[in-house]
């Protein structure tokens, strides 16, 4: 009697450390599987070497970069029109209201068009001393 | 009951029995004696005891007042600390809301905002100067403030003056005698912006016959004088009305810019068509009588068409053409006829080149056709550009200009035969971006006796 009840306690006490060992893997592998995967499959089709890069993965061979067009930016244009005639003055020694009023007589002066008036004066505003 | 059990019970009472009466029978035991010793001994104990607990008592007694005082106390530490962080929580408080109330650093001013605004600019010239066979002297040259006046987005009205200090004369105008300080209103305009690519500028507007008038004279000359021709051959504002403004062509900043205008023109000293009576800066509208009228019939037209094409930042080429035409005499009888090709070049932040060929043509009753031509060729090259890195060295600029004047009026004579050449050697020192010394030496070759070699050194600032 004493030696089945024995046996019997000794079967359900192994039972439950496999159970617990087994709960406590399946957790462990869960957690371990959430980091990202920073290798990425090569792509069958490509004759380059694998890379690492997500960019390159996701370009598709169809895509086709738009058309860029380039436009002057306030500090180009700054740096192309506001030294012509005297030295550099810099964006700090105005405040933004005094630059209005000096970029307004400078268009004026030069014959500025009005949008790439307005972005230096945008830039100089940007940079002013106040 | 059996026999057993009575048996037992008769043998039981009768010890009960035997035992009351042998106790009744006892005689009553003595107590134990006790000594004195011992009595003093547990007396004292006893008092010992009993002064120990009264000592316990008022020590008791004693600590129960002193938590009382520290009870107390932290009581008022407590009050105390509250009251400081309730000061704390208001200073916090306080700080966030004067934090919020300031302006914030650096943001552009809404336009909305900031409608009218008024400014001076400018520049100041103070001169020491050494002519061949004359003392030296020192000179103000100029005081030339422009006063700026923004009303709104579109409009501003800009006004810039002259003033200069000269040797006035004795009354029998035989020698210098005491100064006298002329004021001269050099430009006074109302831009009005229309569009992007259109403005419209009138009053006593600076005239775009070449770019040095408008965009070369004072501090932005980096020579102290002006180059000949341009004094001499050209006006430099006229009273009238002028359309102009920039075109661009394409993105790469190329501009094509335009300047139409129309003005009262130049006039006659005194109204008649001799050629040494042009006068290039009167005719203002109103006479010195009151009258509001031109002094001739038809005003004068002009414009100047320009192309700028930048290469990259600080390299770039510009190229204009302009001129003017129209009555000068009264009568209306003569043309005064002005051109002048422009062109500027800049090949990196260190070399500019820029000049100018002008040419004069009118009509006279007594010369015929007046023909003068002038022109200026100028190079600077910041020695920066040399990467040398030395103090000085990098705030230098040598400066060269070499410029002619053909056909100049003599009136000793009544004749347009001063021709006169000059080459200009000089520097500037930029001791800030706005505060320049500059230095030259003029080698002059003139039929005009009165131009002469002379040394000018020159403080200037543009503010």
């Amino acid at each position: 009697m004493n030696a089945s009840k024995q046996l019997k306690t000794l079967v359900q006490t192994t039972f439950a450390t496999l159970s617990a060992i087994v709960m406590i893997s399946g957790l462990a592998s869960k957690l371990y599987s959430a980091e990202p995967n920073a290798a990425a499959p090569p792509n069958p089709d490509s004759a380059s070497s694998p890379t690492n890069s997500v960019a390159s993965q996701a370009k598709t061979p169809d895509a086709k970069p738009a058309a860029v067009k380039k436009q002057l930016t306030g500090a180009e244009l700054y740096s192309m029109h506001c030294n012509r005639c005297h030295p550099e003055r810099y964006p700090t020694e105005r405040t933004a209201a005094q630059w209005k009023t000096i970029m307004l007589h400078m268009q004026v002066r030069v014959n500025l068009p009005g949008d790439q008036a307005r972005l230096i004066l945008q830039f100089l505003q940007e940079n002013s001393g106040r | 009951m059996n026999k057993q059990t009575m048996k037992t019970r008769r043998w039981m009472f009768g010890l009960v029995t035997a035992g009351c009466a042998l106790w009744l029978a006892a005689p009553l035991q003595a107590p134990a004696e006790v000594t004195d010793d011992a009595f003093n001994a547990l007396r004292d104990t006893v008092q010992k005891l009993s002064e120990q607990v009264q000592g316990l008592q008022q020590s008791n007694i004693i600590q129960q007042q002193t938590h009382e005082k520290d009870v107390e106390q932290i009581q008022q530490l407590q009050e105390k600390l509250a009251e400081t962080q309730q000061i704390a929580t208001n200073a916090e408080q306080k700080s966030i809301e004067a934090a919020q109330a300031q302006p914030p650093a650096r943001q552009p001013i809404d336009e909305a905002t900031v409608n009218h605004n008024f400014m001076i600019l400018g520049d100041a010239e103070f001169q020491y100067a050494k002519a061949a066979g004359q003392h030296g002297a020192f000179v103000q040259a100029d005081f030339a403030p422009i006063f700026l006046y923004r009303g709104g987005d579109k409009i501003l009205f800009e006004a810039g003056f002259d003033t200069t200090l000269q040797n006035g004369q004795n009354d029998a105008g035989t020698h210098d005698s005491g100064s006298s300080t002329s004021f001269d209103l050099s430009f006074a305009q109302l831009d009005y912006v229309m569009n992007d690519y259109m403005t419209l500028c009138v009053g006593d507007i600076l005239l775009p016959l070449g770019t040095y008038t408008e965009r070369g004279a004072g501090w932005l000359n980096k020579m102290p004088d002006d180059p000949l021709a341009v004094d001499a051959l050209i006006p430099g504002s006229g009273i009238g009305a002028e359309l102009q403004g920039g075109i661009p062509l394409g993105d790469s900043g190329k501009l094509l810019n335009y300047q139409v205008y129309g003005v009262n023109g130049p006039s006659s000293m005194d109204g008649t068509g001799s050629a040494g009576q042009l006068d290039l800066g009167g005719n203002v509208g109103i006479q010195s009588s009151g009258m509001t009228a031109n002094l001739h019939g038809h005003p004068t037209g002009g414009a100047r068409i320009g192309l700028f094409m930048p290469f990259k930042p600080h390299y770039d080429l510009e190229l204009g053409v302009s001129g003017q035409s129209g009555e000068w005499d009264d009568m209306g009888s003569h043309l005064y006829t002005a051109g002048v090709l422009d062109a500027a070049l800049h090949l990196g932040p260190s070399f500019e080149a820029k000049g100018e060929y002008i040419m004069a043509r009118y009509g006279s009753d007594d010369h015929g056709l007046v023909n003068q031509q002038g022109w200026f060729v100028q190079a600077a090259y910041k020695l920066a550009g040399l990467n040398l890195e030395l103090p000085v060295i990098n705030n230098l600029e040598l400066v060269g200009r070499y410029d002619s004047l053909h056909g100049a009026y003599d009136s000793n004579n009544d004749a347009f035969d001063f021709n006169t050449r000059r080459c200009t050697a000089g520097f500037v020192y930029y001791i800030t971006n706005t505060l320049l010394f500059e230095g030259d030496y003029e080698f002059l070759r003139s039929t005009d006796p009165s131009q002469v070699d002379q040394l000018i050194l020159q403080l200037s600032y543009g503010f």
